[in-house]
């Protein structure tokens, strides 16, 4: 079978010695930075770039592909440790991980990020392989109304996931989409609410935001509150998930694995979606979903895998279109191009090994991640024990460093505190970040598809009920809003009821 | 059970409360924002549906906004609602601070500076607090972050900005 | 107690700062005579792995060699490329910062940005041209028309009903492609995008009707069948793009190349300048730069074109010809 050569060609690039060096060093290195909240692979690898330029093209891409994913590893470990998200697509991840390791069972969510994690980037990869063409066609059905409500339908699950009033978090979410529309404007330049400051002339950056809503409002919510903080610190469970641990995860893994990978292949917020359809999934089908928000473990297992899944999905439009569906992949288009490879729909012919080559490498890349990773898990959770007095600056000054060094810019850090004061405000009205953060990532891609759908259809709004795919989308968006809505009203009835 | 929406107070802690309602602040706090943004965004073109403005979606959604936050107030004007914590404006002073105190410093002093400074300073946070041990820890981690930063990630951070 | 001690760091922070400054001062003026002493910083104000990124990080790997000294890319993007330039405008001008700006950043940012905060004409060192990319008029693979007659027959029929895509406000896409459309005197209706990639992306699946764009971002594309190509605004055919007319032999007058230039702040010291031009010219001629050029399909420019003066020249140039063709095509005079 023309797979089974296509691959064994692959496994024999990805095998040489340089290569498989190569992708450990981007591993390790990926791990790192997704671990140092701040510095993301973006930065890293726009940064590694002309190092790559003295190594043969397949083994710079090779290692360039081993930092993404392998820093989406480690944005998960800070999520679970610190509830800092390293990436967007690790917001999830915060909720039930960090929930999780403050009852001591941070071993068990890291052991179960890392196993999900594996499992689904090795199936991703089997994905890429047999299925990239029909994918990519799959992605091509996506004009701009399906994505806008494709986005809608992603908010109706950010909703889903709140742990408390869904009223709430719809606010949230507008917040988060208010919060997007600050930059400039994207057809006449101008700019909207920056209030005359150039840093925000291009929006708000993600990681200022996420770090102080996430990160340093949690440590203040933390500081408030000694007594609770500490008597949950002292209980140190397994290390590692058991057998139990591991059979409650088998069915989230497959389904954020599906749902992962499948939203990955869609250029923009595609891999976003992924985790936080995974979560709203996990939590409608599960027989007590009263215990999602408080550390439960598929909470954990179902995103990570799609988180995974996604990462590795995403590659397909770079390697089947030659269209950089975000800004890593971008980095790689650039990658490619200096090494003389220009990016496109004959890469896979004219370029057998760097396409074989390098989805037999990223199976690798999981499989050396895994093994860096599960090991680790022991030492991560005993930096839990430090007294918090010494971690939280600690922790601090790791988030300073990081945003600094994202554009050598002091505002940034200025920036990441006054977001964390906003998250201290919004913790204390119960308000909760998460929908929030979610609402910001899709609100400059909603307004943009948005406003193009509405171009392409000259001002007529049908054109989201006509199109299938949109109506498959928004009647779904609607029936899984309705869903949620209704345990609350039974809810409030029962307790009108017992009162 | 009312629905305790506060994330944070688990087990074994609980905070003070003011006898105002909790969503009542919210939704006030949420129509004050939407008010900002609304006023910032009222003068930008709102255009047409078939070619929309900078202004149409920002004053939209602030609109929808304030109505959410209005209904939370009447919401929370109900009785058994959730109370409104008490603030504790020393942990975010000093934090936060400390994070602007790197911010402030980063460049003019350098990383040697900033690391020690900002995090002695966020450490006065903490209801815990040592001088000699604040002090040493954080000259011993900023010597970390050097070595991690600037010699292992080669990222181009100011140390000392004397030389 | 705590009061004092914190305000004793502070004057000490103060004292410290004040003599860095001093000592600071002090050294500048000796780097000029052994110029480069340590790495350059070059401004990009676009995303890595762009086209105007590309052809920088090509560029920087043999003018590195020459002056002996990294020439370090630093990604500033937003605002159509003017934030990093405005940044990079700023900068102290002692020759370790320079940038790399385009025909957007250079020649039409000024009608498309009321509140530029700097004046391409005056406010930089010109160092030399780097590259240009040459401009393709292209459609998506079902698109009635089959040569360029036909689509130009076929756009003015259209009207207001043709969808012309482009990669946002000043971007390359939507400056030439604004220019084609008043030499063609048609009114289509602009569909802006954040970048090429997601306007390609809605191109090949046949969302949109056409868009011109740069040769570096769509021949893959074409060669892979995915889009077809209308002309290449150029006066001879393109090596990589063999079997694309160019439009002078069509009879439009339609030449337009994205050209991508290094410039330094106004007042870098001229012997910084002229060792960055000269180190820029060894580039060009370095074969192996050359080639990796020409494999995108880059034009790079013959000697004479190369000098700092050559550079000033085409500014004006070029903002004498984007003013006029650009003014309200922003939108932002709409109130």
């Amino acid at each position: 079978m023309d797979l089974v050569t296509n691959l064994t060609h692959g496994f024999g690039v990805a095998l040489s010695l340089q290569n498989l060096g190569l992708c450990f060093v981007g591993c390790m290195v990926g791990t790192l930075i997704g671990v140092l909240p701040g510095v993301g692979p973006v930065a890293t690898i726009a940064m590694l770039l002309p190092i790559t330029f003295g190594l043969p093209p397949v083994g710079a891409l090779i290692m360039l592909a081993g930092i993404y994913y392998g820093a989406q590893y480690g944005g998960s470990t800070t999520a679970i440790l610190v509830n800092i998200p390293g990436e967007a697509t690790s917001v999830v991840t915060t909720l039930d991980g960090h929930q999780m390791a403050k009852q001591g069972r941070a071993g068990i969510a890291l052991g179960v990020a890392a196993i999900g994690s594996f499992f689904a980037g090795c199936v991703a990869t089997v994905f890429i392989a047999a299925l990239a063409q029909p994918l990519t066609k799959l992605a091509q059905l996506f004009g701009p109304a399906e994505y806008f409500s494709l986005m809608v339908m992603g908010l109706v699950f950010s909703t889903v996931l709140a742990r408390g009033s869904i009223f709430k978090a719809i606010l949230m979410v507008l917040l988060g989409l208010l919060l997007a529309t600050v930059g400039t404007d994207l057809e006449t330049g101008q700019e909207r609410m920056t209030l005359g400051i150039q840093q925000l002339s291009d929006g708000i950056d993600f990681a200022p935001l996420a770090m102080g809503i996430f990160g340093f409002s949690e440590i203040v919510k933390n500081l408030e509150n000694p007594e609770a903080r500490d008597v949950v610190r002292n209980k140190i469970g397994r290390l590692l998930p058991g057998w139990e641990d591991i059979k409650q995860c088998v069915m989230p893994v497959l389904r954020g694995t599906f749902i992962g990978g499948l939203l990955g292949i869609l250029p923009g917020s595609g891999a976003v979606l992924g985790p936080f359809a995974s979560y709203a999934v996990e939590k409608k089908v599960a027989k007590d979903p009263s215990r999602f928000g408080k550390g439960a473990i598929e909470g954990v297992a179902g995103p990570e895998s799609a988180n995974n899944a996604g990462a590795q999905t995403s590659f397909i439009p770079l390697l089947t279109l030659g269209i950089p569906p975000n800004a890593v992949m971008a980095l790689m288009v650039g990658a490619m191009t200096i090494h003389g490879i220009i990016p496109g729909p004959q890469v896979m012919t004219k370029n057998p090994d760097l396409f074989w080559g390098m989805i037999a490498s990223m199976w690798i890349g999981n499989l050396m991640l895994v093994i860096i990773n599960l090991p680790m898990v022991g030492m991560w959770v005993k930096l839990l024990k430090v007294p918090y007095r010494m971690m939280f600056p600690a922790i601090g000054i790791f988030c300073c460093i990081g945003i600094y060094s994202i554009n050598n810019s002091s505002e940034d850090v200025l920036f990441t505190a006054f977001f964390g004061f906003v998250g201290y405000v919004l913790l204390k009205f119960g308000f909760e970040p998460a929908p929030m953060l979610l609402g910001f990532v899709l609100g400059k891609l909603m307004e943009e598809k948005l406003r193009q759908a509405l171009i392409l259809s000259r001002g007529s709004f049908s054109t989201f009920i006509e199109r299938p795919v949109s109506l498959g989308l928004l009647i779904m968006a609607v029936l899984i809003l309705l869903l949620a809505l209704m345990p609350s009203f039974s809810k409030q009835r029962e307790e009108v009821f017992t009162e | 059970m009312t629905d305790n929406s506060t994330t944070g107070s688990g087990p074994g802690g609980s905070l003070k409360t003011y006898n105002v309602s909790q969503d009542l602040c919210g939704g006030l706090f949420l129509i004050a924002v939407s008010a900002f943004f609304y006023w910032k965004a009222y003068p930008l073109p709102l255009g047409s549906l078939r070619a929309m403005g900078p202004g149409m979606l920002p004053v939209t959604i602030a609109v929808m906004l304030a109505i959410g936050g209005i209904i939370l107030v009447l919401i929370g004007l109900r009785n058994g609602s959730a109370r409104q914590e008490t603030w504790h404006l020393r942990g975010p002073f000093f934090v936060l601070g400390g994070v602007i105190v790197f911010a402030l410093l980063i460049r003019t002093a350098g990383l040697a500076v900033a690391g020690p400074a900002s995090m002695v300073f966020a450490s006065l946070g903490s209801e815990e607090f040592y001088w000699k041990e604040s002090i040493i820890f954080s000259i011993c981690m900023t010597i970390g972050c050097i070595l991690l930063f600037k010699t292992a990630l080669q990222l181009p951070i100011p140390i000392f900005t004397f030389f | 107690m705590r009061g004092w001690e914190r305000e004793k760091k502070t004057t000490m922070n103060r004292t410290l700062t004040a003599i860095a400054a001093l000592l600071g001062l002090s050294v500048a003026p000796a780097l000029a005579q052994n110029y480069p002493t340590k790495s350059v910083t070059m401004i990009v104000p676009f995303a890595a792995g762009g086209p105007t990124d590309i052809i920088a990080r090509i560029v920087n790997e043999h003018m590195s060699r020459v002056l002996g000294q990294q020439i370090v890319v630093e990604n500033v993007a937003g605002a159509g490329g003017t934030t990093g330039i405005t940044r990079a405008a700023g900068a102290t001008p002692d020759g370790y910062t320079i940038m790399m700006g385009h025909m957007g950043t250079h020649g039409a940012a000024p009608a498309l940005y009321p509140n530029l905060r700097y004046n391409p004409a005056t406010d930089f060192a010109p160092v030399g041209l780097a590259a240009g990319t040459p401009i393709l008029i292209v459609a998506r693979k079902n698109l009635p028309p089959k040569d360029l007659k036909e689509f130009i027959t076929w756009a003015k029929a259209q009207g207001e009903k043709a969808n012309h895509a482009y990669a946002g406000v000043a971007s390359v896409s939507h400056i030439t492609g604004v220019l084609l459309n008043s030499v063609l005197g048609i009114k289509p209706t602009m569909i802006p995008y954040t970048g090429t990639g997601p306007a390609l992306n809605d191109m090949i699946s046949g969302q949109v009707d056409y868009m011109t764009d740069q040769i570096v971002n769509v021949v893959a594309q074409i060669q892979g069948g995915n889009i077809k190509a209308y002309a290449i605004a150029l006066p001879e055919r393109s090596p990589a793009l063999p079997d694309v007319p160019t439009t002078k032999e069509l009879g439009l007058d339609y030449q337009v190349s994205a050209w991508n230039a290094i410039f330094a702040p106004k007042g870098t010291p001229p012997e910084a300048v002229n060792k960055l031009a000269d180190a820029l010219d060894k580039a060009l001629d370095d074969q192996k730069t050359k080639d990796r050029l020409l494999e995108l399909g880059g034009v790079v420019p013959d000697k004479a074109g190369r000098t700092p003066a050559a550079l000033q020249k085409l500014v004006e140039t070029e903002l004498a010809r984007w003013t006029p063709v650009l003014k309200g095509a922003a939108g932002n005079d709409k109130k």
